[in-house]
């Protein structure tokens, strides 16, 4: 007697719980590991003084969190790329409303032998060799003898598409390649700074000049341009991208809340802090 | 004896002795490494703050809750299945039958599906099919169905292993079969029924997989109040996302906190089911 | 019986009635459950049609995937799924039976205890703390171990394997033991007594009859192998093509690879949420897994069976 309705309160103790509370809405964001730390640490604010519900999911990147916007499943996207064409065409109901917070680029970063071996900036058409892999020495462009680790990022990072736009720039989808994958940021900080050989490209303030070495860019016209904040800000360096905080139609109640927070300058600081540009900072 | 047979009879406890030693090398690193970086971020403090600064700062209290809450559902999920299933086939079904050895073929390979197959059907159901987003329940019927064979087979043992003396002195004073399951059958099995839910929980605990894609965020979820579009931080998944993502050497400590903390939850409900399991499995023997 | 007495005496009529229902909801949890399940994995491969009814066999044999061209070929995973099985089998397969053996036949039941308690303790440790160490440690020790083979990186197929080896050890450890536990002390005495030593004995006669036991373990261990993610995941390298050209491949072994785990566990799998042939295949990869883990799962009940079946004709005859 005692066991069926030990299993029947079990059960019900379970369930029980949720059916009587009211469901109470939570913001959802989601997106790109670029934003994630700026937009953590907003939240927590917003949470604390304001009792803000917001929840935060990195799976997928830029790309994930645009797909989870225009599915329903996120009501904030965060991304390190501006809107395309294909997001459009995927979800054409959806009415993307792309707000600015910042400045960020995408630099190509070394390992530590391959900077102190030499290569110091490379060309459009070597990092085009050099993705395709046409180029597999590094001593081919003036660097160590030592074969090339190319390090792909994840197909829906922010970085992979601003990557793929500079270096094709007329062609709707890049060539396919074979490469390792690495994911978020800190992973593939890691784990190039771990290989000898390798390059991949990365968030600017994420080469941290230790473990791995951001390259500066050698212009058609033979002008090396380092990315430093002035060359992003200018629009020199042009492997820059603005990092987007992104609703489907005007942003509402937490939503707008949010948007509000990062835009003021308590936001803003949060930009800079962590090492990207400020709105004001970009002509 | 010749000399090959000296040799042979030194070399196989040796090899034995090397196998063994290999073990204890890799459980002595495990062990020492969680204790080495873990212990130093581990405190009362860290286990009822919150998460701050993406992991670098703060505690762990949500992370520890949402497991919690998700091995609880998943638990009430696996336990009227499972005592449904281990009746009908311990009780109702006689012991050689082949529906019998059909339901242990299916309980067999229920128990082996891959968990990350497990978190591919969660996002199929819950959030394609039902559209409940990230939600804790999908993660505990998710949970709660991989462990249904661990407590179902454990139950199934146990009620098999009811002396039969006992069965025929309740015949024979006239109970009936539904008598008997409620009067002998199931409170002889309740070590069963223990050991398996402790065995089930300390699966479910660690499982990543599952919560990957229908229940776990890494920041921003508290206590669930509704079932849909209601995640949950859970450990297993917040030291997956700081595996590949932590934003600098202060989420390390934290890391490693987190770990220590999960492998100790684990191996606290391990114990907890071990002298069941040993009294079971020797009376199983001297049956 | 007592049912038909019952219907003479209105107390005992009442009380079996009340009863009943233990039956009927048993039945029907046990339907229930089993039916959902079906459902379940019948809408998985439903989901999965799309992309059958595109490539058909190519989707099996295909070698190339690249999903921004909507190609999808999964035998470079497939491979690297069985090549990091294998690995790991190759590396855990000695060590848990050299364990078993020493346990099972040489130790006392307080050793026995403490090896028992440490195979348990590795056996509790989490996938994604096995995930961690080998991200934190197995990714740079590999890389230093093997750099006079020079390889790409210490994500590989091999350090996955490495690392899967540690996972599955308790597993194959404990059934191995149980298996050989299982052979009869009287046969060991047996052999004993015709002269033979411990190592022989163990060799020419508990080994042998707990064979078909040993191999269920190993298959179990494989399909536990075979279905293992985060770990796998984080040190795979998760390059997509690396399928070489020859079976046995050195050089395949120490790059980065996809398994079909490392692939579903991966960003594609949200990716390909609102796209529904890119879903489909993913679904398929899922099927795919689905049915080498339960190949050999079935293989190694099928196994046990047959032991069982062997067992009681041996008992018959003697």
């Amino acid at each position: 007697m005692q066991f069926h309705r030990f299993c029947l309160l079990t059960f019900s103790a379970a369930f029980g719980l949720t059916f009587p509370l009211p469901a109470q809405d939570s913001l959802r964001v989601s997106g790109s590991t670029t934003l994630n730390p700026v937009v953590s640490e907003a939240v927590e604010v917003l949470r604390n003084e304001k009792g803000l519900r917001i929840t935060i999911d990195t799976a997928g990147g830029s790309t994930g969190g645009i797909n989870a916007l225009g599915d329903g499943r996120a009501d904030v996207a965060m991304s390190s790329r501006s809107i395309q064409e294909r997001d459009r065409d995927k979800f054409p109901s959806v009415k993307y409303h792309s707000v600015p917070i910042g400045q960020d680029a995408v630099s190509l970063v070394v390992s530590a032998d391959v900077w102190n071996g030499g290569v110091k900036n490379l060309s459009g058409s070597q990092i085009r060799d050099l993705y395709e892999g046409r180029l597999k020495n590094w001593k081919e462009v003036g660097g160590p003898d030592r074969r090339v680790v190319f390090l792909n990022r994840e197909p829906g990072r922010g970085e992979w598409e601003v990557f793929t736009k500079f270096l094709y720039p007329d062609r709707n989808k890049p060539p396919m390649t074979s490469h390792p994958m690495v994911g978020s940021n800190e992973e593939t900080r890691n784990k190039t700074g771990g290989t000898r050989g390798a390059i991949t490209f990365l968030s600017t303030p994420w080469a941290d000049g230790k473990k791995v070495f951001a390259l500066g860019l050698e212009l058609p016209d033979g002008n090396v341009v380092e990315a430093n904040g002035a060359n992003i800000a200018s629009g020199q360096y042009p492997m820059s991208r603005p990092l987007f905080v992104i609703t489907d139609g005007e942003p509402a109640g937490a939503a707008a809340t949010l948007i509000d927070y990062l835009l003021a300058e308590p936001g803003q600081q949060l930009v800079s802090k962590h090492g990207y540009l400020r709105l004001d900072e970009v002509q | 004896m010749t000399g090959s047979r000296k040799f042979i009879r030194w070399l196989l406890p040796t090899l034995g002795l090397v196998s063994a030693l290999v073990v204890a090398v890799v459980v002595i690193f495990i062990v020492t490494v969680l204790l080495q970086r873990g212990t130093s971020s581990v405190s009362i403090h860290f286990l009822t703050t919150d998460t701050r600064g993406a992991g670098s700062e703060g505690g762990i209290f949500y992370q520890i809750l949402g497991t919690c809450i998700l091995i609880g559902s998943a638990l009430a999920v696996a336990v009227p299945p499972a005592l449904a299933i281990s009746l009908v086939r311990s009780v109702f079904l006689q012991p050689h039958t082949r529906l019998g050895k059909a339901l242990d073929l299916i309980l067999h390979l229920l128990n082996g599906i891959p968990a990350i197959v497990f978190g591919i059907l969660g996002l199929l159901i819950f959030s394609k099919l039902f559209g409940w987003g990230k939600s804790w329940l999908a993660g505990g019927i998710l949970l709660g169905v991989m462990i249904l064979p661990t407590l179902t087979v454990a139950l199934i043992e146990r009620l098999a292993a009811v002396p039969r003396a006992y069965i025929e002195a309740a015949t024979g004073l006239g109970l009936t079969r539904g008598q008997i399951i409620l009067a002998i059958w199931l409170p002889q099995s309740s070590g069963g029924l223990i050991t398996g839910s402790l065995l089930g929980l300390a699966r479910a605990a660690g499982e990543t997989a599952p919560i990957l894609f229908v229940t776990a965020v890494f920041s921003g979820a508290t206590v669930p109040t509704g079932i849909v579009d209601n995640p949950l931080l859970a450990l297993p998944y917040h030291i997956f996302v700081l595996a590949q993502d932590s934003f600098h050497e202060g989420a390390r400590a934290n890391l490693w906190g987190a770990a220590l903390v999960l492998v100790t939850l684990i191996t606290v409900l391990n114990l907890a089911a071990l002298p069941l399991r040993f009294r079971l499995h020797e009376e199983s023997r001297h049956a | 019986m007592s049912e038909r007495g019952a219907e003479r005496f209105p107390i005992e009529k009442m009380r079996v009635n009340r009863h009943r229902w233990i039956f009927w909801s048993s039945m029907a949890g046990l339907l229930i459950t089993l039916s959902a399940l079906l459902a379940t994995l019948l809408f998985l491969v439903w989901q999965a049609t799309p992309i059958i009814r595109q490539s058909g066999a190519g989707f099996v044999f295909g070698r190339l995937w690249y999903y921004p061209e909507q190609m999808f070929g999964a035998l470079a995973m497939i491979y690297g799924t069985a090549v990091v099985s294998l690995v790991a089998l190759t590396l855990a397969v000695p060590v848990a039976l050299g364990t078993a053996v020493l346990s099972a036949e040489y130790l006392d039941a307080g050793a026995r205890l403490v090896v028992k308690s440490a195979v348990e303790l590795l056996a509790g440790v989490p996938s994604v703390v096995y995930g961690l160490i080998g991200v934190l440690f197995l990714r740079e020790w590999v890389y230093r171990g093997l750099a006079p083979f020079d390889p790409i990186s210490g994500d590989s197929l091999f350090t996955a394997g490495l690392l899967l080896a540690v996972m599955i050890l308790p597993t194959i450890t404990t059934l191995c033991d149980d298996a050989l536990r299982a052979v009869p002390a009287s046969q060991r005495a047996a052999a004993r007594s015709l002269g033979l030593t411990r190592a022989e004995s163990v060799l020419h006669v508990a080994l042998p009859q707990a064979a078909p036991g040993l191999l269920a373990a190993i298959l179990l261990g494989l399909g536990r192998a075979l279905g293992e993610t985060v770990a796998v995941f984080l040190v795979v390298g998760r390059q997509d093509n690396q399928l070489p050209d020859k079976l046995f491949s050195w050089d395949a072994l120490i790059s980065p690879g996809q398994t079909l785990t490392s692939k579903l566990g991966g960003p594609e799998t949200h990716l390909a949420y609102g796209d529904p042939l890119h879903w489909a295949a993913m679904a398929g990869l899922a099927v795919l897994l689905l049915v080498m883990t339960a190949l050999c799962l079935a293989a190694a009940k099928g196994i046990e069976k047959l032991t069982k079946s062997r067992a009681a004709r041996v008992a018959g005859q003697s």
